[in-house]
């Protein structure tokens, strides 16, 4: 019998080997047979050749596309694809949010004419690179996620669900495309560039992940997808790409009556946490612990619930739509993004003032005829959730609204490279509307971003 | 499928084992509970989603079992059907209409004609219609606004809790690297007594199939890997993971998988489960169960025919040599052949009246496409089973060839399998495997798991 390898689920399996043979170093003898991870390939294939072991694994085609962007490229991403293929075509580049990264992949996958398959880290975001592929290519996309499967040479999926898909399908695709590649090191994300026996990998990023993120031992981006093979910073780019920007604070009051409401709710809520000095027994994870204890606890669960009607509070009170009109009003020839952290309070601020809304819920297709509208000065306010955080092209809105939002720096950044494509040299604006004398004040000092970072 | 957050707080970690917090199907507090919530559900019948949760919120209050109460009502509305709200004009063309007007506010302002309800009645006028009817239409297509129309299920106290259990012992196994089970067929016994009460109907005319046989379907259907070894007292102990498990140290990526794959096992008849788990902020865990904790399956048992060639064949046999006029008995997808990292279930197994040990199974390879063909073949081949049958449909594009070097006998038909032929080669197998009938053949038990 002639000796073959097989793809299966992520792994790469020997055929007509046997146990007394010692196939190449990464093989393991598992369950009779002789097994190792999909991502192997690209190194075994020369050793493939010269033990005369067949080759069923590439499933991948060599596609016959045409380009049809009108986008001529910047320097700095013609180099970017140049490292990356002097690289042997395997690493991530690192390029600023608003920088143009799925100009860099599209380019990339036009010079290597061969099966590809993109990962997203968001629904929201496999629509725009489906559509940006679509545009690109005149081509039928696949799509791979909880609400649709079909696989095309050319498909998009999520971190979430790329593990199916290569466990599936993982051998049909020669180049991966991981975007937002500093998601990789999550613990089940990871697995899929493991999984995949791809021999072309391009990891893009604006904010690569330091080494301690990439821990648990596991992940690590540089063995799984290869070095960082080119890095443009913020800095460099400012006045070529992307427009300054400034952030402006808006301070609001309570009403009386909210204000009653928020300091009863607030003495619950602060009066247990204070009295059980959660936060020094249990440090960054105190509320977790509020969660737990409210399972059991009577005190416990009425501050946890104090909590959340003092978060609710917050996210809807008087002051901040009045804050948020004006605004409106002030700027009523800009083109403006609102952002609101809960999709209830989306669809308020959408019903109130007419305005549409995107949030995860939104279906491809109005997505795409929101944006184009706004693009096209149809509609002047878009109001969203957390759905365009990463990477979502709006590049026409000059005006940025936050009403409340999460902690995180890198979150921050990230918003506010939404509103920084450059049109004609004008300054951008995010405001950021927060309620006086609450828990909004703590949440904002965290938001502010790290000294390293470049704004 | 119940949440994280759902089932967490019902975990108790003893030392390295975890345990559940089911709820007792008898306790009073937990029967009134689910009594409460199925009547405040049904009460729900035409409203909103939103509208349910907020009454759910209610009547959680400052009650400290609200993981159970949420999970209680996340298997009803799992269950249920929430629809959207019909309209004549879609809500997405009346957002359309509305938002080309907006930023619209309450009060006049100069920079904007309109206000904003001068720009709903204006569209309620375009639209021959009410405003409020505008109100109610514009986001009708958001889950929150579907309606429940069907709640998908009768539910009783005890049918609820018991589902939730269901459901809890599932969203551990979500977080499992690793299953190991032990499971022992006593439904066989059964299925002989079933049969000399007489027939019932067609189906009954021959034996029940094999418990397993659901087992082995279900273990493929959700794609996992298994390693199984018969077990000296009956029955088989298997291994469960996935391709990856080996390279990726407890992976949790075929938790969805086992998780599935549970119903399955409850069928069985004996059995017990460990599971390796890993969940969120908790160390490392074994999970063990077994049949006799209170879950029911809410899968069914196989009782169908792959396909009519079979059923035919299986008929056929009952009326020309069931019962007393021959010395086999027919049954149905009983063997497992285990090969290296997959299952062959042949289609019948004929089994000596007198001697059970006398074994020829049977496989039908009738009309399929040439990938199933191309599959079936590698596995006969591996299987390497000197009392397989094979009858093939020549209509396919396999040549003697193909199954050239397979120890088991092949006989090609054209329309159907001819049944004398079928059986007259089954005597000549049974006598080369086991010896002339009568005389003591008391080498086929050795041989039949080859």
């Amino acid at each position: 019998m002639s000796k073959s390898i097989f793809f299966q689920g992520g792994t790469l399996v020997l055929r007509d080997v046997g146990d007394e043979e010692h196939p190449p170093e990464p093989f393991k003898l598992i369950k009779e047979r002789w097994r190792c991870e999909g991502y192997h390939y690209g190194t075994l294939q020369p050793t493939l050749r010269e033990q005369a072991i067949r080759d069923t694994v590439p499933r991948w085609r060599t596609l016959d596309l045409t380009w049809q962007e009108t986008r001529e490229p910047h320097d700095y991403q013609v180099e970017a694809l140049l490292a990356w293929e002097l690289a042997k075509r395997r690493g991530s580049i690192v390029l600023p949010t608003g920088a143009g990264k799925t100009f860099v992949a599209l380019q990339t996958i036009y010079r290597m004419k061969c099966s590809t398959v993109v990962i997203a880290p968001t629904i929201d975001l496999l629509h725009q690179w489906y559509a940006r592929l679509v545009n690109a290519f005149s081509l039928e996309i696949g799509v791979y996620y909880s609400g649709e499967k079909k696989v095309q040479p050319l498909t998009v999926t999520t971190y979430h669900s790329a593990g199916d898909l290569m466990a599936e399908y993982g051998n049909t695709f020669k180049l991966i495309i991981f975007d937002e590649v500093h998601h990789l090191p999550a613990p089940s994300w990871g697995e899929t560039a493991l999984m995949a026996p791809a021999p072309l990998r391009l990891g893009l990023t604006a904010t690569y992940p330091e080494a301690h993120e990439q821990t648990n031992g596991r992940w690590d981006l540089s063995d799984l997808i290869g070095p960082i093979v080119y890095t443009k910073r913020i800095e460099e780019l400012i006045g070529v790409q992307l427009a300054q920007y400034r952030t402006e604070r808006l301070r609001v009051d309570l009403t009386p009556d909210e204000r009653a409401r928020y300091d009863a709710d607030h003495a619950i809520y602060m009066g247990y946490v204070r009295a059980q000095d959660l936060p020094r027994r249990f440090g960054a994870s105190w509320l977790m612990e509020l969660m737990r204890l409210s399972v059991s606890n009577v005190q416990a669960r009425r501050a946890f619930l104090a909590r959340q009607r003092i978060l609710r509070l917050l996210s809807s009170c008087e002051g901040k739509f009045n804050a948020l009109e004006g605004l409106l009003h002030e700027y009523a020839h800009e083109q403006v993004l609102v952002f609101a952290e809960q999709n209830a309070v989306v669809y308020d601020i959408a019903k109130r003032y007419l305005v549409p809304a995107i949030t995860h819920e939104t279906s491809a297709a109005e997505r795409k005829h929101i944006l184009d509208s706004f693009q096209a000065g149809r509609y002047r306010v878009i109001v969203t959730s957390r759905v365009l955080n990463e990477g979502v092209d709006v590049p026409e809105a000059k005006i940025a609204i936050v009403l409340g939002g999460t902690a995180g720096a890198r979150e921050y950044i990230q918003r506010l490279g939404r509103i920084l494509r450059k049109v004609e040299n004008r300054e951008a604006v995010l405001f950021e509307i927060i309620v006086r004398k609450t828990l909004d004040e703590g949440k904002a000092q965290r938001r502010q971003p790290r000294k390293t970072d470049p704004c | 499928m119940l949440t994280a957050d759902l089932v967490k707080p019902r975990l108790r970690l003893r030392g390295p084992e975890l345990f559940i917090e089911l709820v007792s199907t008898y306790d009073a507090h937990w029967q009134q509970t689910a009594n409460d919530l199925i009547t405040l559900f049904q009460q729900h019948l035409g409203h909103t989603h939103a509208e349910w949760h907020k009454a759910l919120e209610t009547y959680e209050g400052e009650r400290l079992d609200y993981i159970v109460i949420r999970g209680l009502a996340k298997v009803l509305s799992d269950a249920a059907t929430f629809s959207p709200l019909t309209t004549s004009l879609s809500p997405l063309q009346l957002r359309e209409q509305a938002f080309a007007y907006g930023p619209a506010f309450a009060t006049p302002h100069p920079s904007r004609s309109n206000t904003r309800d001068e720009v709903i009645q204006r569209i309620a006028q375009e639209l021959d219609t009410l405003p409020e009817y505008i109100e109610s239409a514009l986001f009708a297509d958001r889950p929150a606004t579907y309606l429940l129309t069907d709640l998908g299920a009768e539910w009783t106290p005890e049918g609820l809790l018991a589902r939730y259990n269901l459901e809890l012992t599932r969203g551990v196994l979500y977080w499992a690297s690793q299953v190991n089970i032990e499971v022992h067929d006593n439904t066989q016994d059964q299925g002989k007594s079933h049969t000399q009460d007489g027939p019932i109907h067609d189906d009954s005319t021959i034996e029940p199939i094999s418990p397993y046989k659901d087992l082995w379907r279900y273990i493929k259907l959700f794609k996992l890997m298994f390693w199984a070894q018969p077990l000296p007292e009956g029955g088989y102990s298997i291994e469960l993971d996935g391709p990856i498990s080996p390279f990726v140290h407890a992976t949790t990526r075929y938790g969805r998988q086992f998780a599935a794959f549970l119903p399955a096992l409850l069928l069985c008849e004996q059995w017990r489960m460990v599971a390796t788990v890993h969940a969120p902020q908790l160390q490392t865990s074994q999970y063990k169960l077994d049949h006799t904790l209170p879950l029911v399956s809410h899968f069914k048992r196989s009782g169908l025919f792959d396909s009519r060639l079979e059923a035919d064949f299986a008929s056929e046999f009952e009326q020309k040599m069931g019962g007393k006029r021959g010395h086999w008995r027919l049954v149905r997808e009983s063997e497992v052949l285990l090969l290296k990292d997959t299952v062959m279930i042949p289609d019948f197994t004929l089994i000596d009246v007198q001697d059970d040990s006398r074994k020829i199974l049977i496989e039908l390879v009738g009309f399929w496409h040439p990938d199933y063909l191309r599959r079936k073949i590698a596995k006969v081949r591996e299987a390497n089973c000197a009392h397989l049958l094979l009858l093939v449909y020549q209509g396919l594009k396999v040549t003697e060839d193909a199954f050239q070097d397979v120890a088991s006998e092949v006989i090609f038909f054209r329309q159907k399998p001819v049944l004398k032929e079928v059986m007259e080669t089954v005597e000549v197998m049974a006598e080369r495997i086991y010896g002339v009938r009568g005389k003591g053949g008391g080498k086929g038990k050795k041989q039949e798991m080859d």
